[in-house]
């Protein structure tokens, strides 16, 4: 799809820890926060669950962006499972940016229960960066996901 | 029909006998002949970015071949039986029919060496039979004019006349094509190739001392090649020693890698994966390989091959013994492209020897 | 002052005649110039098959993998570090091995040889003092073994072995490397789109052999994610997108244990530098956690530790 498409929208993926940052996205949703609604929200029991392929997969499926967060370091329901994952993103976005993956399309964030206000910011602005990066293209694999054609 | 076909066979041989049909181009002139031939075919032809590595790739100028050369990196069988190929797409909701494959554009392949050409001829057994046309293979193979270019640069790796076959072998080839230093000599050898040399212009008639240089360097270039392999009772050693501890030792360095498999120009093996998102997919065939773990695995988790030293065993058979039993020829050309690119410097011609002084 | 290679048959031939090991994995001539090939001795009057030379290029880690016999292993100082993090991932039990280190100057990249010809069929080739002989048809030339080295050997930093039961001969001096993130520097100083092209035209030359990954001592998982079917994370065809990914997916699964052998970039067929993505990670693992692969028995790789001051800086 075209950026020029004036309807694109940028479809972003969210990988949210149940403890912590799905909390957070729900205490967001209570307040009645307003944040853009380009965010799919997939919940996993804890960002040390999240193994790098799945990101690589979103990016080859056609998502525009993903968004990965868990609890701050220390706070971590199974104590260490951040930490584990700290390690895993800083290579992974490292690698991926290297390889000539844009900046911005991978975003990592810790956000706890109680920060509903922080995750309805991160969705902006991670909406707004992507946004301006266009509709993904790089890694998409031809005739798969989202409709989109190489 | 029969005799038909003969009468022809007989009409052209005394005409080659005779010279009458070879033909000769200056070397210079090369460039501008495969430039013709671009325009009205797909053309392909080694070529090199680096002047090292060579491939057959499509070209639309005469100038990007490159045609002395030692033998491609990989395979030309990837033009007629390619890593991936869709089969067909389907959708959910439509009536599912297997689509015809698409007519194949004509094409002349310029520059194949007889080892390749030869290779040609063994996937026919395979892909091409009475009983079982594949339609991806047999439409590419029906559209396609091969001019072999003679060898007369064999590597140290090379063995064809080991396996009986030879640097400047004519089977397979619709056009032989022989490099006299100076000037190429034109042979056609089925009716296809005699007439495409007739709409080629600026082709000379063969000289009678062109013809025999050409016998010159045949002899000379086999001549050089020296690795010697016993092919005698081949078959039959092999079906008597199936579960010798010989092949224990065999495998003991093999990694598993395939890349043997995959730039034999004999190998076929492939494997079918079907691609679907949500209602759309596409069934897709690959490559694949006899060396994989996972070659033979079954649902169950039963793997009949389960270590390396089954799976080495099914390769050396399949070559030497059960293509022999079905198609009695050996599915090897000779080429060297598994001695020369093997990580551990596996060499199938030291292994045949190893098998052959067994007791 | 007896040659390493004497010294090395010697002790070959002391482990097997005292029955310290059932096998001998090393390295003997191949069939081929420029060619040694691995090999597996039994019987102590085969010692004098073994070679070391220039030539010996194989990672003989992968061969241990598995093994149910005792065996004693020739390994440069790349191969150690594998075994150590083979033994640090419990996939070999060290009282089986007898590891038999070589310090080692570096091996001979003969694809450089063969461009420095112009593509020649080298017939014949002999080493003697740092010097290799090449001949062919019509060709002879003394090249200097130095200026030929495989491109992990311009990287190496670890030319002795980090561990070793027997160490033959000296330890040599470790050097800077000539040429250790040149080209990942080069390619990081590119825009993001120039760095995509580069990797597009790179691993479109891949044809899925997966020669790198059986090449590789530390890809010995029973399936490979790429072999996995339920569910399927990647393609199997040469669709680009999913060459891409499996390779940028099997680097990742390499942080922190690989160690630059470079047997992944020789067993490839197409001569992908895979190396670009690998030493990449490698520098960034440095880096980041101060982390280097297989340089002692107990270590843990650095995906499997953490630290709670790890730098965070790109999360939000």
């Amino acid at each position: 799809m075209d950026k020029k498409a004036e309807n694109w929208e940028p479809k972003i993926l969210a990988f949210l820890c149940s403890w912590c940052s799905y909390a957070g996205a729900d205490l967001a949703g209570v307040s009645r926060l307003q944040y853009p609604t380009n965010i799919r929200i997939i919940k996993v029991p804890c960002s040390g669950r999240i193994n790098p392929v799945f990101i690589v997969k979103a990016l080859q499926a056609g998502w525009d962006g993903v968004l990965v967060s868990g609890c701050h370091p220390g706070d971590c329901h199974y104590l260490s499972g951040n930490y584990y994952a700290r390690r895993r993103f800083a290579i992974l976005k490292r690698l991926l940016e290297y390889a000539g993956i844009e900046q911005g399309r991978v975003h990592f964030a810790w956000i706890s229960a109680g920060e509903g206000k922080k995750f309805a910011k991160t969705v902006g602005e991670v909406t707004e960066v992507i946004e301006k990066l266009g509709p993904a293209t790089r890694l998409v694999k031809a005739e798969l996901g989202n409709g989109k054609k190489k | 029909m029969k005799t038909h076909l003969w009468l022809l066979f007989l009409k052209m041989t005394l005409k080659i006998l005779l010279g009458e049909l070879m033909k000769t181009i200056k070397k210079d002139k090369i460039a501008k002949l495969l430039d013709f031939l671009a325009d009205k075919y797909e053309l392909f032809a080694p070529t090199s970015k680096d002047g090292l590595v060579v491939s057959f790739e499509r070209i639309e100028e005469g100038k990007q071949a490159k045609l002395r050369f030692y033998n491609s990196n990989e395979a030309p069988k990837k033009l007629f039986f390619p890593q991936s190929e869709t089969l067909f797409s389907y959708s959910k909701g439509e009536r599912e029919t297997v689509p015809e494959p698409k007519t194949e554009q004509q094409r002349i392949i310029f520059g194949l060496k007889p080892c390749d050409t030869k290779s040609l001829s063994l996937l026919d057994k395979v892909f091409d039979t009475t009983d079982f046309k594949d339609p991806y293979y047999t439409q590419k193979r029906v559209n396609t004019i091969i001019f072999t270019l003679a060898c007369n640069r064999p590597q140290s790796s090379c063995f064809c006349t080991a396996l009986g076959l030879g640097p400047f072998l004519k089977e397979g080839a619709d056009v032989f094509v022989v490099d006299l230093d100076d000037k190429y000599l034109f042979e056609p050898i089925t009716q296809k190739g005699e007439d495409l040399l007739k709409e080629i212009p600026g082709l000379e008639e063969a000289a009678e001392k062109d013809i025999s240089y050409s016998k010159e360097l045949a002899d000379g270039t086999e001549a050089k090649i020296t690795t010697k392999i016993q092919l005698d009772r081949l078959k039959e050693k092999l079906d008597e020693i199936f579960d010798e501890s010989v092949w224990d030792e065999i495998h003991q360095k093999c990694l598993g890698c395939g890349v043997c498999t995959y730039l034999c120009p004999t190998c076929h093996c492939f494997d079918i994966v079907d691609e679907q998102v949500n209602d759309k997919g596409k069934r897709i065939r690959i490559w694949d390989s006899c060396m994989y773990p996972a070659f033979t695995l079954e649902a169950s988790g039963h793997n009949p091959k389960p270590t390396g030293k089954e799976r080495m065993r099914q390769r050396i058979m399949h070559k030497f013994n059960y293509f022999v039993e079905t198609y009695d020829e050996i599915a090897c050309v000779g080429c060297g492209r598994c001695l020369r690119n093997c990580p551990a410097c596996m060499d199938i011609t030291k292994v045949i020897e190893q098998i052959n002084n067994l007791k | 002052m007896m040659d390493l290679q004497t010294k090395l048959r010697e002790e070959a031939k002391r482990l097997l005649e005292e029955k310290k090991v059932d096998v001998i994995i090393g390295y003997e001539d191949g069939s081929m110039a420029l060619r040694t090939t691995p090999c597996f001795v039994k019987d102590p009057r085969d010692v004098e098959r073994l070679v070391w030379n220039a030539l010996c290029e194989n990672n003989l880690a992968k061969y241990l993998i598995g093994r149910t016999d005792k065996a004693a292993v020739i390994a440069k100082g790349c191969d150690v570090r594998s075994i150590v993090v083979l033994i640090n991932e419990k996939q070999l039990e060290k009282e089986n091995i007898i590891i038999i280190g070589m310090p080692c100057a570096g091996i001979i990249d003969r694809k450089k040889i063969y461009a420095y010809l112009g593509g020649a069929d080298v017939k014949q080739a002999n080493i003697e003092n740092g010097i290799i002989n090449v001949k062919g048809d019509g060709f002879e030339e003394k090249l200097n073994v130095h200026d030929f080295l495989h491109d992990s050997c311009l990287a190496c930093r670890y030319r002795n072995p980090v561990f070793c039961d027997i160490l033959v001969g000296e330890e040599i001096p470790e050097v800077e490397p000539k040429d250790e993130y040149g080209k990942i520097d080069q390619l990081e100083e590119k825009s993001s789109k120039e760095r995509w092209q580069y990797f597009n035209k790179e691993l479109s030359k891949c044809v899925r052999c997966y020669a790198c990954r059986q090449a590789c001592p530390l890809c010995y998982c029973k399936t490979c994610f790429v072999d996995q079917s339920f569910p399927t994370w990647f393609g199997k065809s040469t669709d680009i997108s999913d060459t891409f990914s499996f390779h940028l997916v099997r680097a990742l699964h390499m942080t922190g244990r690989c160690v630059d052998c470079g047997a992944c970039v020789r067993a490839c067929p197409n001569n992908i530098d895979l190396r670009m993505l690998t030493k990449k990670i490698e520098k960034d693992i440095k880096e980041l956690f101060d982390s280097e692969a297989g340089l002692s028995i107990g270590e843990n790789t650095p995906l499997a530790s953490f630290s709670e001051d790890d730098p965070q800086d790109f999360i939000g």
